[in-house]
């Protein structure tokens, strides 16, 4: 009989173990942690990324460079001529019509939509709790066959089509190293309206003593294909030019 | 000590082994393979329940019978499916009218207890606007007519339980919650025979609540709607007291009661009412809040089929328009007195809603998908992004690409493309019958379907090129009884005679003659238990006999694929028999079944393709209220059966599907979805990939293409694209780094067409399979950390292309259009529309090199030209060696361009205007300098020529023609020229060799 009691005392306590697991804090200092550290991260004054985005054969490289201050500009070059898309210089949010080559600005709900994501430099989880974000720890999935922590980041709500909704995006924390290994979000607007963005981050590599995802797969739930983009370089604390960002009068 | 942890965790993974590991093997094995969806959607499916956001009219929700939660944000032009992860089989959607942007309830379990309704497993909530579900109790309530949240309080909740439809249960009645449903009390209950079946809140005062309660009862055999139990209660303290108010009702025993309360004055009331004397059936309205009742209305379409239309839906603008369910739906403007069928749709409405700003908005749930009026009513168009088509019975034939074929809950039969130019639409699905479908199948050799109705009342045989239908069922002969078909009679054909054509009625018949003659081959296969033949009295108050509950019937037929003697029925009264000599003498084996309750409903046999005397059994007790998945195997003719099950499975059978290559991989549809597999039964991982855990009732493997095709009762049909994989799945491929799984040659797809898009902005598409090459290859563990990369590399490594690689756990598909990488273009002022263009690679011998950190992984593979093409060897070469001169020229003339940029920057810095001159006049005659890419286009230079004759070979699947090439002539020619006069240009500029540029191979490389 008291075997039995034994037993079932270690049955209650190896059940329990999963559940003392982490808290979405721990999992997030944890990744901080593992990526190089938050101080690193937080000394950040800027990123350059060169990319490619593949599609059957076909290559666009890619350039965006991200600011602290939120000055951004996202440029696709395709046979030889720049295409700003999402080009940002702290006022005016543009891009260049794809016919004409001009620059054209952005509606004001996707400008305003788009100042809220400014803090989100380096990443949407420094200092999450100053901007105001709720983030919640709601379980463990698998994704890509890895076992992964489920994080609600909750966001400043947005304006989709003249009403103000909750922007919630999920990532998966790989529950072996921590690092996010996928991030999912609704689509807002536009044709996909309604379906679900599953973006999947591999191919981690240092970079000056902080590690990003190099390789990123864009598709969406349901579908079967999705568009790859290879992250050739990352630059830290770039030196930039204002007029690369500004709109062009 | 360590011991002792062992045993422990040993006893963990047995205890909570199965229900963990359940969909995380299923994930990590499966990894790309996912399905795809294709509809149709143009017959949609039953829905269940209809309701609006309170303060978003953009936003409105059903919940279906059998395919899910829809939710559509653009005011019901497209809907998006929000409840794929759990129970398609919904009961009752609400949102918390305190934070409906948040908190949605779903109650699962369809309420309408048609015979064919599936089952629930409980209540689920979500706090994040449908990302997110948990679920909050009653698992065994089976179905939840309605829920109801305190419009005060977020904490109170109200919740109707319908409950079991074929057996006793105590969980049902009506519960409350205090907190948000985390604790429950039944404040409610009757007995074990009677529940709530419709649940109303006075929203002036939310401690008024009225309930109805229904006593009813299905079986295999009948239907019983009403007893002493049913009636309608009001509380006025929040359910902690209940009256029953029937002042004005009829005498005697009750059926299904609505309930609806007006929302501009909660003191009137509507209630439908099932009584024992017809002329008392139909609307009751109290003007009093249910102290006093008058009867207004008794037409047909208020009294009809109680069971399966019971809704009554106030105006929320208007107390005297009332709109009730019905076989066509009618609406009443003047407080119930008199009704009007509303506008012409689909029949069999269940559910209405109205527009939260503008009553003319309307939104009806019917057995053919949901509707949208924008008229109050009278005009209905339908919502065209709802694929919950209800199959009951799939099949496939061998055409390129191959056709489903199937029939439908209401909805008629069909077949339809397994792919399509742009995708499946609802225009390519063709009908063969109407009514209920049900099994269709496509004559082995003729362009001939048989195709049918309930009951067998009509079998179709249509010959497709000539356009002649013939009406072939077996009729009563004086040799033999009354037939007994099933509601779903079941028809088969033999593997060895074309001709061939199987019934089965209580008998087996066979026709020689494709149903011009029939013979019975067999005595009365079923139990003949006369007391389960009531169907004409089938329906309790209100009569129902639409022939869906005749039983002791045949249900399945198989002839075995090896032996034409060897004929295999499974009856829904549970007898497996065999017939080893065609029928002479037959052999019942349930007997032999061990654990299998009596006279459990033998659903599907499957007769092996490896050897005669193997079969596999699926049974299901469902309408006796068993949910037990069952099913066996024998070698031995049906002498021995064992089951090859495991607790991993869950939910009750209804089709087995063997593989033809590898005996030991199976699939198994249940009402939640597909189980596989790849060991004979020993474990089963559930598929889950864009899989729903859906009532999957037929499942089919189509032979040449290895498509696993799969008939769900709520979502259409699924195809999962070549399982071939899963043959070679064992221990070793799995615990290996990297796998390659087998590419057999594979034929250059060279085939192209066109595609209407009319409509797809708002109509469901469904993918056709791709038509391109895909490597497979399983990965042991998940790639996040390091570089891995994939290219196409001939067999002498160079690269032919990259593609960007799979990194899950689990198999990885990687797909190739067979192309090479497109050639780096010139630079001019705008881009090229043709620049886009790559060729496709020769024929001949390749390999995958997957460079992974340190590791090179290489997959040879062949590729071979169309047997059939009409190219010769000589025309290949020609087509090939033109695409690659052009690919070749249009880098050369992008490295030139190039250069000639860079001298331009040299002599604009140094102010050397002569020589800008004659630079940009060359570069004017290479590519465009102005203009812009839409219609200030500037007429085409060099650049723009040379891409559109490469575009054009390329695309093509023939040699280039003599036009091609004499263009290809002049092409060069120019091209030439302008080579020389950069050359000569290139002398005169005195350090031209200073300028550093890059070399050809790194410009051309570096993209």
């Amino acid at each position: 009989m008291k075997t039995v009691k034994l037993f079932t005392l270690l049955l209650i306590m190896a059940f329990a173990l999963p559940t003392q697991a982490q808290t979405v804090d721990e999992i997030i200092d944890s990744y901080f942690d593992n990526i190089g550290g938050l101080e690193k991260l937080n000394s950040l004054e800027g990123m350059k990324i060169t990319a490619k985005v593949s599609q059957m054969g076909m290559e666009f490289p890619m350039e965006i460079v991200r600011m602290k201050d939120g000055r951004t500009s996202t440029s696709m070059s395709i046979q030889g001529q720049t295409y700003n898309q999402q080009t940002f210089d702290g006022e005016t949010l543009w891009s260049h019509n794809m016919m004409t080559q001009q620059p054209e600005k952005m509606d004001a709900e996707l400008t305003e939509n788009f100042k809220l994501s400014i803090n989100d430099f380096p990443n949407e989880f420094t200092n999450y709790k100053d901007k105001g974000y709720t983030v919640e720890l709601l379980g463990k999935e698998t994704i890509d066959g890895a076992e992964t922590f489920k994080v609600k980041v909750i966001k400043e709500p947005i304006t989709v089509d003249g009403k103000q909704e909750d922007d919630i995006s999920f990532y998966y924390f790989d529950t072996e190293n921590f690092v996010p290994i996928a991030m999912s979000t609704e689509v807002k607007t536009g044709p996909g309206k309604g379906m679900v963005q599953k973006i999947s981050f591999s191919d981690y590599q240092e970079v000056d003593g902080l590690y990003f995802a190099h390789s990123w797969s864009i598709g969406a739930e349901g579908q079967p294909t999705s568009v790859p983009m290879t992250i050739e370089k990352i630059e830290l604390n770039p030196t930039v030019e204002a007029t690369s960002f500004a709109f062009p009068e | 000590m360590k011991k002792l942890f062992t045993i422990v965790v040993g006893a963990l993974l047995w205890v909570h082994g199965t229900s963990a590991q359940q969909n995380t093997n299923g994930k990590q094995l499966f990894g790309d393979i996912s399905a795809r969806h294709i509809g149709p959607a143009g017959m949609s499916g039953r829905i269940n329940d209809m309701e609006v956001h309170p303060t978003n009219s953009r936003i409105i929700y059903t919940g279906t019978a059998g395919g899910g939660v829809w939710r559509s944000k653009d005011g019901g032009a497209t809907f998006k499916p929000i409840f794929d992860e759990y129970c398609q089989s919904i009961g009752a959607v609400t949102l918390d009218p305190n934070n409906p942007n948040n908190v949605i309830y779903v109650g699962t379990g369809e309420t309408w207890t048609r015979n064919s309704v599936s089952i629930g497993d409980g209540l689920y909530k979500s706090v994040d606007g449908g990302s997110n579900w948990k679920k909050i109790g009653f698992d065994k309530s089976e179905r939840i007519a309605n829920i109801i949240v305190n419009p005060n309080n977020s904490d109170e909740i109200y919740v109707a339980v319908l409950g079991a439809l074929w057996s006793d249960s105590e969980e049902r009645g009506v519960y409350k919650s205090l907190d948000g449903g985390v604790t429950w009390n039944k404040i409610l209950y009757v007995n074990q025979k009677t529940g709530a079946a419709d649940l109303a809140i006075d929203p002036s005062n939310p401690n008024i609540i009225y309930a109805s309660m229904w006593e009813f009862r299905r079986t295999a055999w009948g239907f019983d709607s009403g007893g002493e139990n049913s009636a309608l209660y009001k509380s006025v303290d929040g359910g902690t007291t209940w009256n029953k108010i029937h002042n004005g009702f009829p005498e005697g025993k009750l059926g299904r009661l609505a309930i609806a309360v007006a929302p501009t004055n909660p003191k009137v009331l509507y209630t439908v009412i099932e009584a024992e004397e017809e002329k008392k059936k139909g609307l009751y309205r109290s003007n009093d809040a249910g102290k006093n009742w008058e009867q207004l209305n008794n037409d047909f379409e208020i009294t009809v089929r109680p069971f399966y239309f019971s809704r009554i839906v106030v105006d929320p603008r208007d107390e005297n328009v009332v709109v009730k369910g019905g076989l066509s739906g009618s609406i009443s403007r003047d407080g119930g007195k008199t009704f009007r069928n509303l506008g012409f749709m689909h029949s069999d409405i269940h559910d209405i809603a109205f527009s939260i700003k503008d009553s003319d908005i309307m939104y009806f749930g019917t057995d053919g998908g949901v509707y949208r009026s924008w008229d109050g009513g009278a005009t209905m168009e339908i919502v065209e992004n709802l694929p919950l088509s209800q199959f009951y019975h799939i099949s496939v034939d061998d055409e390129t690409p191959y056709n489903v074929y199937g029939g439908l809950q209401d909805n008629g039969s069909w077949y339809g493309p397994s792919s399509s130019s742009g995708g499946i639409n609802a225009g390519d699905w063709n009908s063969i019958g109407g009514g209920d479908g049900f099994r269709v199948l496509k004559h082995p050799k003729k362009n001939i379907i048989y195709s049918e109705v309930y009951n067998a009342e009509i079998v179709w045989r249509y010959d497709v090129d000539k356009q002649l239908v013939k009406t072939v069922q077996p009729l009563q002969t004086k040799d033999a009884d009354k037939l007994r078909f099933n509601w779903n009679p079941p028809m088969a054909i033999s593997n060895t005679q074309p001709d061939r054509f199987y019934m089965g009625s209580q008998y087996l018949h066979k026709s020689e003659d494709m149903g011009d003659t029939w013979e019975i081959i067999s005595p009365d296969l079923t139990t003949n238990d006369v007391s389960k033949q009531g169907q004409k009295d089938s329906g309790g108050l209100s009569t129902d006999n639409s022939g869906a509950e005749n039983y002791t019937t045949i249900f399945t037929i198989a002839e075995s694929p090896l032996d034409e003697k060897v004929i295999w029925v499974g009856t829904d009264d549970g007898n497996v028999q065999i017939t080893q000599d065609g029928g002479k003498t037959w052999t019942n084996t349930v007997a032999n079944i061990p654990s299998l309750p009596k006279n459990t409903w033998c659903y599907h046999i499957e007769a092996s393709t490896f050897n005669s005397g193997t079969a596999y059994a699926v049974f299901e007790g469902h309408n006796s209220g068993d949910m037990t998945p069952y099913t066996y195997k024998t070698t031995d003719f049906g002498k021995t059966w064992t089951s090859i099950l495991t607790d991993e499975v869950d939910g009750f059978v209804r089709n087995i599907q063997e593989d033809y290559v590898n005996p030991d991989l199976l699939f198994l549809g249940t009402e939640f979805g597909l189980y596989i597999t790849t060991n004979g039964g020993k474990n089963w991982n559930k598929f889950t990939n864009n899989m729903p855990p859906v009532a999957l009732h037929f499942i089919d493997l189509q032979k040449a293409t290895n498509d696993l095709v799969m008939g769900t009762h709520g979502r259409g049909v699924i195809i999962i694209d070549d399982i071939s994989p899963l043959r070679e799945i064992n221990e070793e491929i799995i615990s290996k780094d990297l796998h390659f799984f087998a590419n057999a040659p594979t034929v250059i797809n060279e085939k192209s067409d066109f595609a209407a898009n009319f409509g797809s902005e708002t109509q469901f598409v469904g993918a056709s399979k791709t038509k391109d090459m895909q490597f497979k290859y399983h990965l042991q563990k998940r790639h996040t950390f390091g570089k891995m990369t994939l290219q196409i590399q001939d067999m002498s490594g160079n690269v032919i292309n990259e593609l960007g690689p799979g990194k899950s756990k689990g198999i990885n598909i990687v797909t190739w259009d067979f192309s090479k990488k497109m050639p780096k273009i010139a630079k001019g002022k705008t881009f090229t529309r043709s620049g886009f263009a790559t060729h496709t690679v020769a024929a001949g011998s390749y390999k995958v090199v997957i460079k992974k950190g340190k590791k090179i992984y290489e997959h040879p593979f062949e590729l071979v030209y169309d047997e059939n093409s009409s190219l010769s060897e000589e025309d290949r070469k020609l087509k090939n060696e033109t695409a690659e001169k052009l690919h070749d020229m249009t880098q050369k003339l992008a490295y030139m361009v190039y250069e000639v940029d860079e001298l331009i920057a040299k002599a604009t810095a140094t102010n050397n205007k002569k020589l800008l001159t004659k630079l940009t006049d060359l570069k004017k005659t290479l590519v465009v300098t102005t203009g812009d890419a839409y219609v200030g286009a500037a007429p085409p230079e060099l650049r723009g020529k040379m891409a559109a004759l490469y575009s054009k070979v390329a695309a093509t699947y023939d040699k280039p023609s003599t036009s091609d090439l004499e263009n290809l002539e002049i092409i060069s020619e120019n091209f030439a020229t302008a080579h020389k006069d950069f050359a000569k240009l290139k002398k005169k500029i005195k350090n031209s060799e200073d300028i550093e540029l890059q070399s050809f191979e790194e410009f051309v490389g570096n993209k």
